[in-house]
């Protein structure tokens, strides 16, 4: 009578909570990478250049292909079932001491709203024009062009910003919810273990946003 | 006079009283293991007797069927038990022992309890803890891990075992688990939301009940080998009890007048430690745990009226009048001298509170001594339910509190295996009359409802079973069918009256005459007054009462007005029984009998015994005769009881 | 004072159910909230109309009975409070209060207020034990117990089985009351037996009863009137995991 573990609701969340700690730690590296940016368009493009000419990149974009369909897939077939069980909503909705953020109860809106959002940006960036330049290296692919191209149009920033504030409230809450999934939970650390899911979601989140501001706000040609 | 009946035989062992029950236990007949799936036992209530019971049968191998009125099992009332239960484990190493148990308990029901039963109790006592461990009951325990043991109301040695302030809730969730895994195995079929109305007994033996399943309405037979029971105290007649509200007497009421003799009704104990009233809307009253005089002091005002804040009140002018009065025991004497003083001082017009209808319990001098913290940890959710119901803090301000109906004594006639007078039908715990006498020592109901679930009847009942020949029978047998009619035609009878008065008003009514003539403190005219009134209260009942709505579906007005109709009757037993008994003894006061210190005067002459009242007669007003079984004495001499 | 009161009422479990206004005037706010619902139901039992359905029992916040949303949340506003334990005085004179039954799939309305919470029932059924047979058992001091382990068991046993956990979430999950039915027995020496096993089979059983999936929002230890902590659902998922992988 024992249903396996990946079929049971502790199980999938499980594989929610182990492919986003997964998705965690990409989120993590590419903001680390857009920093480049930061520093000049060659460390930028020669950055991105040595991960897409890595034969490797095909196995860790498979991987990571995988890693979201397997979050999105578990995640939504959990909410057909939560959708389910409750039948009826109330009149009232549960409020004050016993009311919830919303931030935590529409984590699965946030994902949709996530994949929308992902979906354009690997259009606009990933498949966007592919302008070239060479830094004595042979000719490779000019991201740093395109990225200017895109963030200096106010809507497309302003579009970026607010789904990076979802972004940021999808892992503030779901880094610290993976860690109770798996069934990391102690009351002398949980107020760190939240402390430290915030900051990395502050850091995650505000590293990306940096990018865009800086292009359209202080980045002169 | 009650007169001495054939019927009333104890079967108690003679000889030694350390080994009745081991000798008890070999005589009896045991039942094939294979044979055993093949008997059907009922089992009606599911509290710390009844879910112990069924467990254990199950275990055994019997078929048993379980019924309750509530929606789970784990929510009969033994659930609210808060203080603890007893056990001679002499774990404290402060002198305790089995046969102190057992001369305690004996002493506590003031001489009008069954000797034997009581020693077996105390034998008992002990496997009950160790078995309830064994189930993971969270007992509180010592940094060393071993067990804790606090003293309780009138014991002089620390032989509780507790949990926190819900003992009940956490002994009952061992048997209801340990129930579970029988379900589990398909030993035991649970019936939730069953309500018997009704035993079926056929050739003399009890063979089965007839239900009301309370969702759908439907009346169902039910047939067994035997039946059992458990289905607590009758505490409700009085209106306001710390009863629950579905606590009821109708199961051991509609089996009483099928023929089981009801043993000591009048026997009723009214705690010390309750939250006064605050108003006409009161629905219940809420125990404060004994266990809080412990470090309670008790105390009034020395002035009549004085309408002071308790803090305001200087210590001189306090009188800690239990410790004033009983110096060796102080504020841990039993719950009816406890109760019955504070009925005196507030009959003196000392009482406190708002309504003059409560005593002060102070911790201030507990704070004190063992800091806040302290008792936060033996008390912190007590003092949050005073909190939360009062408005006021206790650990600022004294509890205010004043004595609530708790528990009945009484209860069905049983003899030593448990066997009410109707062959076949078993009666466990609260419900039976057995082991308390007069007067339930704090922390014994909890080990006698378990000691009776687990550890009495799966031998007793394996007896019956062997050494009767119980032909098989179903419900479509000509006595069920005539049952359940019986049974309709009462619940049609109940909602076509369509009167005046609804269902509460009349139980109120009848709570008030029973607190006010059949309460703390009786005598002779009182009583009559109130078999006058309760005989005018049935009739209003039954001409005027208003009952809304169907049979046929849930209707949680027609399952009450049924148990007031049987609350109806019971209350003028009671009150007859009170007046037969012209003594005080125990928690039964009768204002005749008291020494010139007002302390309960027995009279081991003339009532040395136990009462048990045939039903004999069910027309508009119910008649019964009443019959004796003599108690005797043997190891624990009757002696007036002193603590002073 | 007065309270105006919407209560939702349900003929059965067919029935399409509907909200009943009701005044209910001159109240005390020493009342408890039953008793306010004692009151009202007496005054429709006077009027020949069918009470209001409710279950409730031992009005002292433990067997788990009653069973109503108020204003949204299960047991009313307070923390740590039973619907038994919540006084009138907690309202406003003239406050509108909404009562509903609780909702979820797997707590279907019998009538009116009252509704089914077999499920807990058959959750514990599926393996909510120790396996002691009657008398077997070793002395009760045979095997010490931590403290603070017996502590942290019995804040978990306190559960009361009430149902407000699922009422609250969301989800109408039920990791709350079967995280704590775990927790209490998974922290006792004498749990350990049967430990993985309880976990798969309790497990198992309330995702067949149709409960929903925990999102770690914390509604349900804000609603438990026994205010059971998160820890034991992260206990559960971690013996879930452990007993899943390990199992032959």
């Amino acid at each position: 009578m024992n249903t396996t573990w990946a079929a049971s609701t502790i199980g999938r969340k499980q594989i929610i909570g182990i492919t986003g700690l997964g998705l965690c730690a990409f989120v993590l590296s590419h903001m680390a990478g857009n920093l480049l940016i930061l520093i000049s368009p060659q460390a930028y493009n020669e950055y991105a250049h040595a991960l897409i000419s890595n034969p490797l990149i095909y196995v860790a974009e498979a991987g990571l292909v995988l890693l979201f369909l397997a979050h999105l897939a578990t995640a939504s077939v959990i909410q057909f079932k939560n959708w389910k069980a409750r039948d009826r909503r109330y009149e009232v909705p549960p409020n004050g001491e016993k009311g919830t953020s919303v931030a935590r109860r529409t984590l699965w809106a946030q994902g949709m709203l996530i994949l929308v959002f992902l979906i354009l940006h690997l259009n606009t960036f990933k498949y966007g024009e592919n302008y070239t330049v060479n830094y004595g290296n042979g000719e490779i692919r000019d991201l740093h062009k395109l990225v200017i191209d895109v963030f200096q149009q106010p809507g497309y920033v302003v579009w970026y910003v607010v789904a990076l504030v979802v972004l940021y409230f999808h892992l503030a809450h779901g880094l610290a919810s993976s860690l109770q999934t798996m069934g990391i939970h102690h009351p002398r650390y949980q107020p760190a273990i939240k402390a430290s899911s915030l900051f990395y979601a502050i850091i995650v989140a505000g590293g990306f946003i940096v990018q865009p501001l800086y292009v359209l706000f202080l980045y002169r040609g | 006079m009650a007169e001495v009946s054939p019927k009333l035989d104890a079967k108690a062992p003679t000889g030694p009283i350390e080994t009745r029950w081991e000798r008890h236990k070999f005589q009896m007949k045991l039942v094939n293991p294979a044979n055993k799936r093949k008997h059907t036992v009922i089992v009606v209530g599911t509290g710390l007797a009844g879910a112990s019971a069924a467990a254990s049968l199950g275990e055994l191998g019997y078929h048993v069927k379980a019924f309750c009125i509530h929606d789970s099992p784990r929510r009969a009332h033994s659930i609210a038990a808060q203080g603890g239960i007893n056990a001679a484990k002499n774990y404290s190493n402060d002198g305790d022992s089995i046969y102190r148990l057992f001369y305690d308990t004996v002493k506590g029901g003031d001489f009008r309890s069954r000797e034997s039963n009581v020693y077996r109790l105390a034998q008992v006592s002990t496997a009950i803890i160790d078995h309830c461990v064994a189930l993971g009951v969270p007992f509180a325990r010592e940094y060393g891990g071993l067990l804790d043991n606090r003293s309780f109301g009138g014991s002089q040695v620390s032989r509780t075992f507790y949990a926190r302030g819900q003992t009940g809730q956490q002994l009952l969730l061992g048997a209801y688990s340990t129930m579970n895994r029988q379900i589990q195995r398909k030993s035991v079929e649970m019936y939730a939301r069953r309500e018997m109305l009704d035993l079926v007994v056929i050739d003399g033996v009890a063979r089965g009940i007839t239900v009301r399943n309370l969702v759908t309405g439907e009346i169902e037979s039910h047939s067994a080998d035997a039946v059992l029971l458990c289905t607590g105290g009758y505490g409700n007649v009085y209106f306001l009890s710390t009863n629950a509200m579905n606590s009821n007497v109708t199961a051991s009421w509609r089996c009483h007048r099928r023929g089981a003799y009801f043993g000591n009704p009048c026997f009723t104990q009214i705690h010390p430690t309750c939250i006064p009233r605050s108003g006409e809307y009161q629905s219940k009253l809420t125990l404060m745990s004994e266990s809080l005089r412990n470090d309670g002091r008790v105390w009034v005002p020395k002035n009549k009226g004085d309408k002071r804040k308790p803090q305001e009140i200087p210590e001189s002018e306090r009188d800690y009048y239990l410790e004033r009065i009983y110096p060796s025991f102080g504020n841990l004497v039993p719950r009816d001298v406890a109760s019955r003083q504070a009925k005196f001082r507030v009959d003196e017009g000392r009482g406190v509170g708002p309504t003059g209808e409560a005593v002060y319990l102070d911790f201030a001098d507990s704070i004190k001594r063992v800091g806040r913290k302290g008792i936060e940890e033996k008390y912190g959710n007590l003092f949050d339910i005073y909190h939360k119901i009062s408005n006021e803090n206790p650990y600022e301000m004294p509890m205010r509190i004043f004595p609530a109906v708790h528990y009945t004594m009484g209860g069905l006639w049983v003899d030593y295996n448990l066997m009410s007078t109707i062959p076949g039908l078993h009666v466990l715990g609260e419900a039976n009359f057995s082991d308390h006498g007069a007067n339930r020592l704090g922390a014994s109901a909890l080990m006698q409802g378990l000691a009776d679930g687990y550890f009495v009847i799966p031998y007793t009942l394996g007896h019956y079973i062997a050494s009767n020949n119980l032909p098989k029978i179903d419900s479509n047998h000509d006595a069920f069918k005539a049952s359940r009619e019986e049974v309709s035609q009462r619940l049609n009878k109940l909602l076509s009256v369509k009167g005046k008065h609804t269902v509460d008003d009349l139980h109120r009514q009848l709570g008030n005459v029973m607190w006010e003539y059949v309460g703390m403190s009786r005598n002779a005219e009182g009583l009559k007054t109130a078999v006058d009134k309760i005989r005018g209260l049935r009739k209003t009942f039954w001409s005027d009462v208003h009952v809304t709505g169907e049979r046929n579906f849930k209707n949680a007005e027609l399952e009450k007005a049924g148990r007031v109709a049987d609350f109806l009757e019971m209350g003028e037993l009671m009150a007859t029984d009170a007046l037969v008994r012209e003594e005080s003894c125990g928690g039964h006061f009768r204002e005749e009998h008291q020494t010139p210190d007002n302390e309960a005067k027995r009279d081991d002459e003339k009532f040395q015994h136990a009462t048990a009242w045939d039903f004999t007669g069910g027309g508009e007003d119910p008649t019964w005769k009443a019959f004796k079984e003599p108690l005797q004495f043997e190891y624990v001499k009757p002696s007036q009881r002193s603590y002073k | 004072m007065n309270l105006k009161l919407k209560i939702w009422r349900q003929a059965g479990p067919q029935a399409k159910g509907h909200f009943m206004d009701f005044e209910a005037k001159n109240l005390s706010p020493d009342m408890s909230f039953l008793e306010m619902m004692d009151v009202v139901n007496e005054e429709l039992v006077r009027t020949g109309q069918e009470p209001v359905e409710f279950d409730h029992d031992c009005r002292e916040g433990i067997c788990g009975s009653c069973s109503m949303v108020i204003n949204g949340n299960p047991h009313g506003g307070d923390r740590g409070t039973t619907t038994c334990e919540l006084y009138v005085r907690r309202f406003k004179d003239g406050d509108t209060v909404v009562v509903e039954p609780f909702r979820a799939r797997a707590f279907p309305v019998i009538k009116d207020l009252v509704v089914d919470r077999s499920a807990f029932d058959r959750i514990q059924q599926a393996g909510g034990f120790i396996t002691a047979n009657t008398g077997a058992a070793p002395d009760a001091n045979a095997i010490p117990v931590p403290k603070p382990d017996s502590d942290r068991s019995f804040s978990a046993a306190v559960c009361i089985g009430c149902g407000a956990c699922v009422a609250a979430c969301k989800n109408a999950s039920a990791s709350l009351f079967t995280a704590a039915k775990l927790s209490h027995l998974a922290l006792l020496p004498q749990g350990q037996a049967e430990r993985e096993e309880r976990t798969l089979r309790m497990v198992a059983q309330m995702d067949a009863e149709g409960f929903g999936a925990c999102t770690n929002t914390g509604a349900c230890s804000a609603a438990c009137p026994k205010e059971i902590s998160q820890e034991t659902i992260a206990q559960m998922n971690r013996d879930f995991l452990r007993a899943s992988l390990s199992r032959r």
